[in-house]
């Protein structure tokens, strides 16, 4: 019976510090937050996130430019890579089975201490300065004026696919049932505009990992877990200077479940 | 103008029988190779119409990481192509050198037949080419580079198109204005070119204020390879001898061509070491995919060795007098050239976006080889070249330049 | 049926301790409510060495899969210290709520990019 001699009681708890949180500390005690991504054990940018994110602080107290301004933040340690998100996505937006407008990476690291793996979610950033709009010759792809989403007008799309080469997030697929450039729109035409709050990823998302909402409402879970510096919130590929609207951040906190 | 009386004076029927003579001319080899290429058109045309109906995906190996292939650097290679011809030729006839003055219309004739090339080819790259037709113009969107590249080389295809005409009818003065705005309207669009390359954040193999300018001058370079290619085919065919004016116009152009080859060595040099220098992320691994990667043998043998040094010994060596040596430097450039643009717009695409992050999914370098479709609609691409090429031999008699204008 | 599986574990531990370590459950991986949670008793008895019946007496049966038909079997029930959630506590082993990743190993297992063709 007593064949196990492992004493139980001596069995650690790692908890969430895994490497990268502890270098994040590391910046943080600095008042910097990370806005870079952990790559391979070497942060490759730390800034602060207001004035990455931003152009200056001032800007950032000021207003957002969009009424309302459609944004996600990610809480990357909570993704358990079910794919209801992507499931989801693909039944409401008519996503073909070739593509998809959101989608989980994983990150593994063998050597890591404790956990040895993470799931990115990654979606259409809906950039602040986008690049994919600036390239398309004949504006089938454009930033709505009045929230901020990176819409697709199909109908002008003319295929030559230099969005998807001008996209640091690779957020865009050639689609030929629509035969036009698709992407994730933040569920506008199908969710938002009859009424909904969330996305469909948000929606079906088991892990409260996607908080989708309005970056210009003060009071929105969204603007609180953003406009904070207990956590650092971070945007993926900063260098590409395309400011987006799609933050990440991770939660040391245990998550509730309900 | 006494000439431009006669043109006019020319009936329907004398043309018709001036033409029929003409090209009536050609040997069995010559009949051969024009249906050869004639063919190898139809044969991309009915394939790159296929695709287009059935789904491009299922057809091309282009996709969502790498979605654009052999069919861009095609198209990219003519419009290179293009441009050298017109540049090049234009120093003799619209700046006035008199050296260049003998080889003005065949580049100019060249410099259409290679664009019409090139738009033959992106229009089976472009999924839905006729939606640009009309969103082109009716929602333009100005800060695009592909907007203003599509745009320019219709003016410039149009200008060029004038200028051909007006050197037939041996219109000087309007050839002149047309080659001149040809030009102008040339570079604007070619540096529009390399800046849909340059101007993209995020592609770092790409990003630089240093592509528009490369792309000018590789032009150049080209444009002094297929001059020479050409012209010493042109005669051939003809079964002609080169007079004295004509030998020394290639004369100068391959001079022309040794500087433009050290220019883009130079270029080439230093793009190498920025790559290496501090290893830039995303830019470093593309570097290395060519130097020692995957793309080592395009990079080493046929940008470096066939399209640069071997022609650079060989227009050297040949001191611009021995036409075969030369012939087999522009040969072995444009062979060099056309993997060169392969390599730039390949290449540039194969480090993942997401490369950094360390994600499984992005971890190694993309891949990307050009399917039978791409090959064959990049083969008709060069076959429509080749096909206008022998039919203006013929047609236009060896596009002879009347001397002392 | 609890019971009958423990002593058949038992006395597979007792009798053949070296045999034991391969007669053990294998890799068990949960569809239900989530896809891909995958429960390792290589890891557990191999590498941790804990014994059958810290598991098999009362928290599990022995036989793949069947804790997922339960409609407590979740995060909930895990935090509340059912299923897994007995150890995974915080104290003997790391917290259910924590470290989500350990445990769900992700549908996809991480492939070559999607649409690409090679
Ligand atoms: C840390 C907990 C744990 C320990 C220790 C453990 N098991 Fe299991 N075992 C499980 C779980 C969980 C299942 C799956 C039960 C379920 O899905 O309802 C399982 C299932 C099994 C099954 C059924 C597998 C199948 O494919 O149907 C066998 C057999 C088994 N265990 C044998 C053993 C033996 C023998 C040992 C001791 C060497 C052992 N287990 C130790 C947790 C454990
Ligand atoms: C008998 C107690 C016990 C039970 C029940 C149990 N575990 Fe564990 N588990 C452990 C111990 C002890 C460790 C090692 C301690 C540590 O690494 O924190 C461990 C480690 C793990 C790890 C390894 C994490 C890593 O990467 O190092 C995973 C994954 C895991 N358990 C999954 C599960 C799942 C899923 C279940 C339920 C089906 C389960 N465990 C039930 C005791 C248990
Ligand atoms: C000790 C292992 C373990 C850890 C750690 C763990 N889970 Fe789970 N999880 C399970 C098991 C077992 C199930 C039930 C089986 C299934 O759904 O496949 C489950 C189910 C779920 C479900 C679906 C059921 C429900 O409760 O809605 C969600 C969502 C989930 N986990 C999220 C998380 C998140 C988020 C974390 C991290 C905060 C996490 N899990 C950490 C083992 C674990």
């Amino acid at each position: 019976m007593k064949q196990s001699k492992h004493d139980l009681g001596s069995t650690k708890n790692e908890g969430m510090e895994n490497v990268p949180m502890e270098e994040r500390r590391q910046f943080l005690k600095m008042g910097l937050a990370i806005t870079g991504i952990f790559a391979g054990g070497t942060i490759f940018s730390a800034v602060s996130v207001i004035d990455r994110v931003f152009a200056s602080s001032e800007e950032f107290t000021a207003q957002y430019p969009y009424k309302p301004h459609y944004g996600m933040i990610l809480f990357q340690n909570r993704c358990v890579d079910c794919e209801r998100c992507v499931a989801a996505c693909a039944e409401t937006n008519h996503v073909p089975h070739e593509g998809y407008r959101t989608r989980i990476l994983m990150k593994e690291m063998p050597d890591a201490v404790g956990l040895k793996r993470e799931f990115i979610p990654v979606l259409c950033n809906h950039c602040n300065v986008p690049q994919c709009t600036r390239v398309c010759p004949t504006k089938a792809t454009y930033k709505d004026p009045v929230n901020g989403i990176v819409m697709m007008d199909t109908s002008k799309c003319i295929g030559c696919l230099t969005c998807q080469e001008g996209c640091p997030y690779n957020a865009r697929y050639f689609d030929e049932h629509r035969q036009a450039v698709d992407k994730c729109n933040f569920c506008f035409d199908t969710r938002l505009s009859k009424g909904e709050k969330l996305t469909a990823c948000a929606a079906a998302c088991p892990a409260s990992c996607r908080v989708f909402g309005d970056l210009s409402d003060k009071g929105s879970d969204l603007y609180k877990a953003i406009h904070q510096l207990e956590r650092p919130v971070w945007v993926l590929r900063p260098e590409a200077g395309t400011k987006p609207s799609v933050f990440y951040t991770k939660d040391t906190s245990a998550v509730a479940f309900k | 103008m006494a000439n431009g009386a006669e043109t006019a004076q020319l009936t329907l029927n004398g043309l018709e029988s001036m033409v029929t003579t003409r090209l009536k001319s050609g040997s069995m080899g010559y009949y051969f190779l024009l249906l050869l290429c004639g063919g190898l058109v139809l044969a991309a045309a009915g394939l790159g119409i296929h695709a287009m109906v059935a789904g491009h995906d299922k057809y091309y190996n282009v996709y969502r990481e790498v979605p654009w292939g052999i069919l861009i650097s095609t198209y990219v290679f003519f419009v290179v192509t293009s441009t050298g011809l017109c540049l090049v030729s234009s120093i003799g006839h619209v700046f006035g050198n008199q050296d260049f003055m003998p080889i003005a219309k065949r580049s100019v004739f060249l410099s259409i037949a290679t664009i019409l090339s090139g738009f033959f080819v992106i229009a089976f790259e472009i999924k839905i080419p006729w939606r640009m037709a009309i969103y082109n113009v009716i929602s333009p969107n100005l800060t695009s580079n592909i907007w203003w590249m599509g745009t320019l080389y219709g003016v410039y295809l149009a200008f060029m198109f004038a200028e051909y005409v007006f050197l037939l009818l041996d219109r000087h003065k309007p050839a002149v204005f047309c080659g001149f705005s040809g030009s102008v309207a040339g570079i604007a669009a070619h540096s529009n070119l390399g800046a849909v390359f340059g101007l993209l954040m995020g592609r770092e193999f790409w990003h630089g204020p240093y592509m528009p300018i490369y792309f000018i001058a590789s032009a150049m370079m080209t444009g002094c390879s297929v001059i020479i290619l050409f012209h010493f085919l042109g005669y051939r065919i003809n079964k002609e001898e080169m007079p004295v004016a004509m030998k020394k116009a290639l004369r100068v152009t391959a001079k022309l061509g040794v500087l433009l080859i050290c220019v883009i060595l130079f270029f080439t040099t230093w793009k190498m070491i920025s790559g290496l220098a501090g290893r830039p992320a995303g830019k470093y691994e593309a570097v290395m995919a060519l130097l020692s990667g995957p793309y080592a043998v395009n990079f080493w043998v046929f940008e470096l060795g066939l399209g640069m040094l071997f022609p650079l010994v060989m227009f050297i060596r040949s001191k611009g007098e021995n036409l075969k040596m030369m012939f087999s430097g522009a040969l072995a450039m444009i062979v060099g050239i056309f993997v060169m643009r392969y390599d730039l717009v390949v290449v540039g695409q194969i480090v993942p976006v997401y490369h950094e992050l360390g994600v499984n999914e992005y971890k190694h370098l993309l891949s990307y080889a050009p399917s039978l479709y791409e090959t064959v609609i990049t083969l008709g691409g060069f076959g429509l070249t080749a096909f206008l090429f022998l039919l203006g031999e013929k047609l236009f008699a060896g596009h002879k330049v009347e001397e002392n204008h | 049926m609890n019971k009958h599986c423990a002593t058949i574990a038992i006395c597979l531990a007792i009798a053949m301790p070296a045999v034991a370590a391969e007669n053990h459950g294998g890799d068990v991986v949960y569809t239900k409510p989530v896809k891909s949670v995958l429960f390792s008793h290589k890891l557990h008895v191999e590498e941790k060495g804990l014994s059958c019946d810290m598991c098999h007496a009362r928290t599990f049966d022995m036989q793949a899969l069947k804790a997922q038909e339960n409609a407590d079997f979740t995060m909930k029930s895990l935090v509340e210290g059912k299923y897994c959630g007995a150890c995974h506590n915080g104290t003997m082993a790391f917290a259910s709520n924590t470290r989500c990743a350990a445990c769900h190993t992700g549908v996809k297992g991480g492939g070559p990019p999607r649409g690409g063709k090679h």
